[in-house]
């Protein structure tokens, strides 16, 4: 990640965030369900994603959230604030795959020093999840 | 098959009691906002922000202090492993509308959308609860999933001074599971660890064909009597009539007669956008294949291009094309 | 018996189901509600009707439709292949049957819940190996798998041969869409089209954009053919049959006939065209509008060189300045067409030709003694030659 945090005047609209390839395991799966509180069982116990017809544990949607507000203040660094995040979900996150995020600046808007990022994390079944990311950034010096 | 008639219109008013309500329960998180379960949540998304972890580094940024993630926002209502047990509270009124659309078939539920804004950073030692509401229910929809209605609820953050941090919304499915794919008779009811593609199916006119190509060969049919080429391989010759034919397997060279760039549907196992062309080879008969490794808009008519057998994912050769040297 | 079928039959009823993206009911119950308006339009009742027919690709069985209308017995019943290649197919038949005493009255129909139900767009895949699956499975594993993508194929060796451009291809969406503002029928009704968004539309299989490609329906059409003689007692005017025809050419494959010495060649469009002025002994100048099969706005070109309205490759310079908008050469798809009304697999073609000899369309134009009604393109097709009695 950055240390630097960029500011509101080094974006331009058409800008492309670093590419963040997510390997996906278990562990990363199971562990994003745990530190969100979410024990919904499909997302830990494999047999009990089976018998909703997956073949494996898969991610939660607190985790997807978490992983893309990290691969944008990656690319923001510290000092932005993200103030929403608005996502379609697709196809699911199953282990042994990889998800890939990729994002691009969509939206500027001067009022607030605001800023929207346009999100995309691919997997190989297809769109993951497809969003928007809200987030003001400070003026320049 | 989808309920209809008065039965369906019976069904969508009692739905339409529910919407605008609250689901009658108000989640107190257990915790106040902390420093461990923090820390916990950003291991897990190899989150290395200095404002959620890094005292020093907060204290310096815009944040002033130690702050959550904001996407963390609905973990510190969530019920842990109480969860895990699959039972809900009696006075829960989206699982009792739920168990409204199991009760008419629509028993396949998906999340598809979810929209979040924060009005503030949490902070270490916020108390966090929620209230959540069925905003509103869609009228009868057809989907890839199958027929179905879409449930919108609201939940609103407040803190321990009764003020709003944030809000979620929530967009979920609830579907008819299609037929197909519910009775499905297929050896494996889950589906593969990766997608791939589409495989031909063999019969008596084109295994031989495909043998060829586990064999790293693209063979073209040609007649055993006039010795005319033809492909797709036939049963009979279309000049002479005749029943026997035998092969030759092609160079690989050819020239891109006609293409097209796929861009939708994208189907699991291919990656797009999908160059197929239809290829003249050298030997006369066109063949139908990828362009690989080429920008799709240096795609030609009239390129030269050579044919290379290879595996396209885990299980299938297939001949593909890249342009010639 | 008659040695052509030349003016043996007339369209006398037609019917058809609202157009949408979820009908909420069954492909029976689709096709049994534009039957039985068709019927009724016809000045008919169930009991008159002794023939049926359809595409193979509908999912409702005859006797299922005739039940649930109160058909009685049959005389005549049978399918036609090829996706909308058998839109005129199934006149073919019925007309066949008129004229041959095998039935007095037969009806026709198409019905689908082509966007609720299984998409066309979604593509082939799997199924019982069956010489078709065989043929499939020489595309299927390179990914070419939809009518989209077959289609683009020629299309873009036809660009290539004729200078043709995505511009000129949007002025056969825009020309449709013009029709279709005012068809209240229709999908894209009140909606016009610009150059600049058919342009800006993001493209399915390039070179097709997104505008260039049909929609998916769910809904029926249906219409009643019978004899002239029979035809003359009954309330509408009929749309007389001056000719029906169907045709597939040599080195045919459905969808996919890339390895024709040259690919742009189209004789099964020709064939069926040959035979439309032969048997109506007219030609494509006593035409004065045409409902052409649109699944995809580069095959209404090819059909335009097919039947003779301008030469071959030609077919761009000829819509350039407005010909098949309302006051040109040859107003085209009234109702919108496939691209703007509905995909009902051209029986809503159909019957917006009986539309135009009854002069009641929404976008009718002044002169309709003849107009040419054809079918899909790319698979074995055909075509027929409607007129006033």
């Amino acid at each position: 990640m950055s240390t630097e945090t960029l500011r509101y005047q080094d974006v331009n609209v058409g800008d492309t965030l670093p590419e963040l390839p997510i390997p996906l395991t278990s562990s990363l799966i199971v562990a994003g369900a745990v530190a969100s509180q979410d024990y919904t069982p499909v997302h830990h116990d494999k047999e009990a994603a089976e018998a909703a017809g997956m073949q494996d544990v898969f991610m939660n949607i607190l985790t997807t959230n978490g992983l893309v507000s990290r691969f944008v203040t990656d690319w923001a660094g510290i000092d932005a604030r993200i103030t929403g995040v608005s996502i379609k979900l697709g196809t699911p996150n199953l282990p042994g795959d990889t998800m890939t995020l990729t994002g691009a600046v969509a939206e500027k808007d001067e009022t607030g020093n605001a800023v929207t990022v346009e999100v995309t994390g691919k997997n190989a079944w297809g769109n993951h999840v497809t969003g928007a990311v809200k987030l003001t950034l400070p003026a320049g010096d | 098959m989808a309920i209809s008639g008065t039965e369906r219109e019976e069904f969508e008013k009692q739905l339409e009691a529910y919407v605008g309500i609250d689901i009658g329960l108000e989640d107190q998180g257990r915790d106040p906002v902390n420093a461990a379960m923090v820390r916990h949540w950003c291991e897990a998304m190899g989150d290395g922000c200095g404002a959620y972890t890094d005292p020093v580094q907060a204290a310096a940024s815009v944040h002033g202090e130690l702050v959550a993630p904001p996407t963390m926002l609905q973990a510190w209502i969530l019920g842990g492993v109480s969860m895990a047990s699959g039972e809900s509270d009696p006075r829960d009124k989206q699982k009792e509308l739920h168990r409204l659309f199991d009760s008419k078939g629509f028993t396949g539920v998906v999340a598809t959308n979810t929209e979040q804004e924060y009005t503030r950073y949490l902070k270490m030692g916020d108390e966090i609860c929620a209230k959540t509401v069925i905003e509103s229910i869609s009228e009868q929809k057809a989907t890839g999933l199958g027929i179905g209605y879409f449930i919108n609820t609201r939940t609103t953050f407040r803190d321990q001074n009764d003020e709003e941090v944030g809000w979620l919304t929530f967009r979920v499915l609830k579907f008819e599971i299609a037929e197909a794919s519910a009775s499905s008779s297929d050896e494996s009811s889950v589906t593969p660890s990766r997608p791939q593609r589409l495989k031909p199916a063999l019969g008596h006119d084109n295994a031989w064909w495909w043998d060829c190509v586990e064999k790293d060969e693209l063979a073209i049919q040609r007649c055993s009597s006039c010795h005319a080429l033809r492909h797709p391989p036939r049963p009979m010759c279309g000049e002479c009539q005749a029943s026997d034919w035998d092969f030759v397997f092609s160079t690989g060279q050819g020239t891109i007669y006609s293409f097209v760039v796929i861009r939708h549907p994208e189907v699991p196992g291919y990656t797009y956008p999908l160059v197929v062309a239809v290829v003249e080879l050298e030997e006369g008969t066109r063949f139908v294949g990828n362009v690989l490794d080429i920008d799709p808009a240096e795609v030609e008519v009239g390129m030269s291009v050579q044919a290379s057998i290879e595996l396209v994912d885990d299980e299938m050769k297939l001949p593909v094309f890249r342009r010639a040297q | 018996m008659p040695t052509t079928l030349k003016d043996e039959a007339a369209i006398v009823g037609i019917g058809e189901t609202e157009y949408s993206k979820n009908s909420g009911r069954s492909e029976l119950a689709l096709a049994a509600e534009a039957c039985r308006a068709a019927i009724a339009d016809a000045g008919l009742t169930p009991a008159d009707i002794d023939g049926m027919t359809t595409f193979t690709m509908d999912n409702t069985d005859e006797i299922e439709v005739a039940r649930a209308v109160g058909v009685g017995d049959l005389t005549f019943f049978s399918r036609t292949p090829h996706g909308g290649g058998a839109a005129i197919g199934v006149m073919h038949q019925a007309v066949m049957a008129v004229a041959t005493g095998s039935a007095k009255a037969v009806v026709v129909y198409r019905a689908l819940n082509g966007r609720s139900g299984a998409r066309y767009s979604e593509g082939v895949s799997g199924g019982p190996t069956t010489s078709d699956l065989i043929h499939w499975s020489w595309y299927m594993p390179s990914g070419l798998m939809t009518p989209a993508s077959w289609v683009a194929m020629v299309t873009q060796r036809y660009m290539h041969e004729t200078g043709c451009t995505s511009e000129d291809l949007a002025e056969v969406c825009i020309a449709q869409r013009e029709h279709a503002i005012k068809n209240p029928r229709a999908f894209f009704h009140g909606k016009p089209l610009t150059l600049e968004e058919h342009q800006a539309a993001r493209h399915i299989v390039e070179p097709l954009r997104l505008y260039d490609c049909c929609q998916e329906t769910d809904g029926g059409a249906a219409c009643v053919v019978v004899s002239p003689e029979m035809a003359r007692d009954l309330p509408n005017p009929p749309a007389l049959i001056r000719a029906v025809a169907q045709g597939a050419g040599a080195h045919q494959e459905s969808m996919t006939s890339f390895y024709r010495p040259t690919m742009t060649d189209l004789p099964e469009v020709d064939l069926s065209a040959r035979q439309c002025w032969e048997i109506s002994g007219l030609t494509a100048d006593d035409i004065d509008a045409a409902v052409i099969y649109d699944a995809f706005s580069s095959i209404v070109l090819w059909q335009l060189e097919s039947y003779g309205f301008c030469k071959k490759g030609e077919a761009a310079d000829f819509i350039r300045d407005g010909a098949l908008r309302l006051g040109g050469r040859l107003p085209t798809n009234t109702h919108g067409g496939q691209l703007s009304e509905a995909y009902v697999h051209g029986m809503n073609g159909v019957n917006e030709g009986v539309r135009l000899i009854r002069g009641t369309s929404t976008s009718q134009p002044a002169k309709n003694e003849h107009v040419l009604v054809t079918a899909g393109v790319g698979v074995p097709t055909s075509g027929m030659i409607l007129g006033q009695a």
